[in-house]
């Protein structure tokens, strides 16, 4: 059974302009895929639909084999926690350290302070911060912060991570030490789905690539290459 | 100016506002049950006084009295002789003995002193005595207590509104105030969304926010409303106690009451808080 699922799905913030247009495609566990296309193509928009903070006009989307538009107001929190957002914008909480931004995924979930105390160190080690627990975010690098990002939609251990753009605010030198990181998460079953237009990322990295133009898939390809 | 200095200053003055709403409110409360037991007092004290011709003799006057005894809308009938008169002049005017060598109680005359049960009766019960043969002059005080509701009615009226409008303004208050918190956590409340947390877990922090402002306020305006009751309690403004309006009959210390108002005010400030907190919820989470 696929993980993910869009069939038929289309899109339109405004009437008659369609953001997402009759768009298909699967995403099997464990798979890593990147979704590729110029700005605007519609690449964030499949994450939103994904975690329902958007709805699409038709068609269905499946995770996990259940159908997310289904899915009742109540129970929305609990698929979020099954899949894990990290952003451009890393959107961590600056008055808060690295532990705590971690935290927050824990404690919304209200899980206790054992739990939390054992769960984020684990979570900080994955990705290479432990020594950084007590930093604040101004106090990192940009990669860093993006791990940071990663270490806490680790922290329910989702099904998949969703990665919108996640190179696009690190610098050169730290895309790397991210790319690692999803790799590694990866390597243990977590399905990674990575929205990017960097293609030197998408050639290196040489997974699934999944191309996006104007709101449809224009190709599918495993071990695929993109031109911007 | 700092954000956290500019939300203690909206928060200071956010307290305030809803605060002179709660007062208000408390002593919109405590106006409307003074002038009713100050009516209840005029009302019991409304009466219809019958002066009788000299030739009206006491016997009449009695069985006047009987007849008027079997008439339900009377309350009460007190007969004042000619001699109790005399007394009631002599004791009234005891520092003016020139006044008192010259009245006898030949000149002064008999009265029989009506009340009624309601004070709507007294008119029409004037109008029938009136017009007895022997009946010298009848006396009724309905101009005052007639101006009094009139009075009464209209502090009420004003009072409703003012508090009515300081209410929408400190539920506007309250609204404002949670915008501003949920502008300046925006963030952080799109992150505890992404990461999977409940509605509640976003809303109830904010109603808490809400209510803790509603209940702040009340507060105060419950200490100010309880000093008040001490006070009155310890002039001894009324000495019957407070009349409460839907229990006739019922007095309560000024103390006792301050402390019902206490608990009226309390859940209006409850009340206040959810209701304007969930509102800017709605409006600006989404909810």
């Amino acid at each position: 059974m696929p993980q993910i699922e869009f069939i038929n799905v289309s899109k339109e913030y405004e009437p008659g302009k369609k953001v997402l247009d009759d768009v298909t495609f699967k995403v099997e566990p464990g798979e890593f895929m990147f979704v590729v296309g110029p700005s605007g193509a519609g690449k964030s928009t499949i994450i939103k639909l994904l975690t329902k903070e958007e709805m699409p006009e038709g068609g269905d989307i499946l995770f996990n084999g259940e159908s997310v538009l289904n899915i009742s107001k109540d129970s929305v929190p609990g698929l979020r926690r099954k899949i894990g957002v990290v952003f451009q914008d890393f959107r961590l909480l600056e008055s808060k350290t690295v532990f705590d931004n971690v935290a927050v995924a824990l404690e919304v979930a209200d899980s206790n302070l054992e739990e939390i105390r054992s769960i984020v160190p684990n979570v900080l080690n994955m990705v290479g911060l432990t020594d950084k627990m007590f930093k604040y975010p101004k106090q990192l690098s940009g990669g860093e912060k993006q791990k940071v990002a990663i270490a806490r939609a680790l922290a329910h251990e989702p099904d998949v991570i969703l990665a919108d753009e996640p190179t696009g605010m690190i610098d050169p030198d730290s895309v790397d030490d991210v790319l690692e990181v999803l790799e590694k998460i990866n390597s243990l079953g977590t399905t990674i789905l990575m929205a990017t237009h960097d293609q030197e990322i998408v050639n290196a990295m040489k997974k699934r690539v999944l191309r996006i133009e104007r709101g449809q898939v224009v190709s599918d390809k495993k071990g695929g290459k993109y031109r911007a | 100016m700092s954000n956290i200095k500019k939300e203690k200053l909206l928060s200071v003055s956010n307290i305030l506002i809803m605060t002179v709403t709660f007062v208000l409110l408390g002593l919109l409360i405590n106006v409307v049950v003074f002038s009713q037991t100050a009516l209840r007092y005029l009302e019991d004290q409304a009466q219809v006084t019958v002066f009788f011709k000299d030739d009206f003799n006491e016997a009449k006057i009695n069985e006047l009295k009987d007849s008027l005894s079997k008439d339900k809308r009377v309350s009460e009938l007190v007969y004042v002789s000619k001699e109790d008169a005399l007394r009631i002049f002599r004791e009234i005017n005891k520092d003016e003995p020139v006044l008192l060598e010259s009245v006898s109680a030949s000149i002064l005359p008999a009265s029989l002193e009506v009340r009624a049960g309601k004070i709507s009766n007294l008119k029409p019960l004037a109008e029938e005595l009136k017009i007895i043969d022997g009946v010298e002059e009848v006396r009724y005080f309905e101009d005052v207590v007639s101006r009094f509701k009139f009075w009464s009615t209209v502090v009420y009226i004003i009072g409703t509104l003012l508090v009515l409008v300081f209410l929408v303004v400190s539920y506007s208050v309250v609204i404002a105030a949670l915008r501003a918190t949920i502008n300046s956590k925006g963030v952080e409340f799109e992150i505890m969304k992404i990461v999977g947390a409940s509605d509640d877990y976003v809303k109830v922090p904010l109603i808490h926010h809400g209510v803790f402002f509603g209940l702040f306020s009340s507060f105060i305006a419950s200490v100010l409303m309880i000093i008040l009751g001490v006070v009155i309690t310890l002039t001894n403004v009324f000495p019957r106690g407070l009349g409460i309006g839907f229990l006739p009959g019922v007095f309560v210390a000024p103390w006792v009451f301050s402390i019902i108002l206490t608990f009226i005010l309390l859940l209006s400030g409850f009340l206040l808080g959810y209701l304007g907190s969930s509102a800017a919820i709605k409006k600006y989470l989404n909810y």
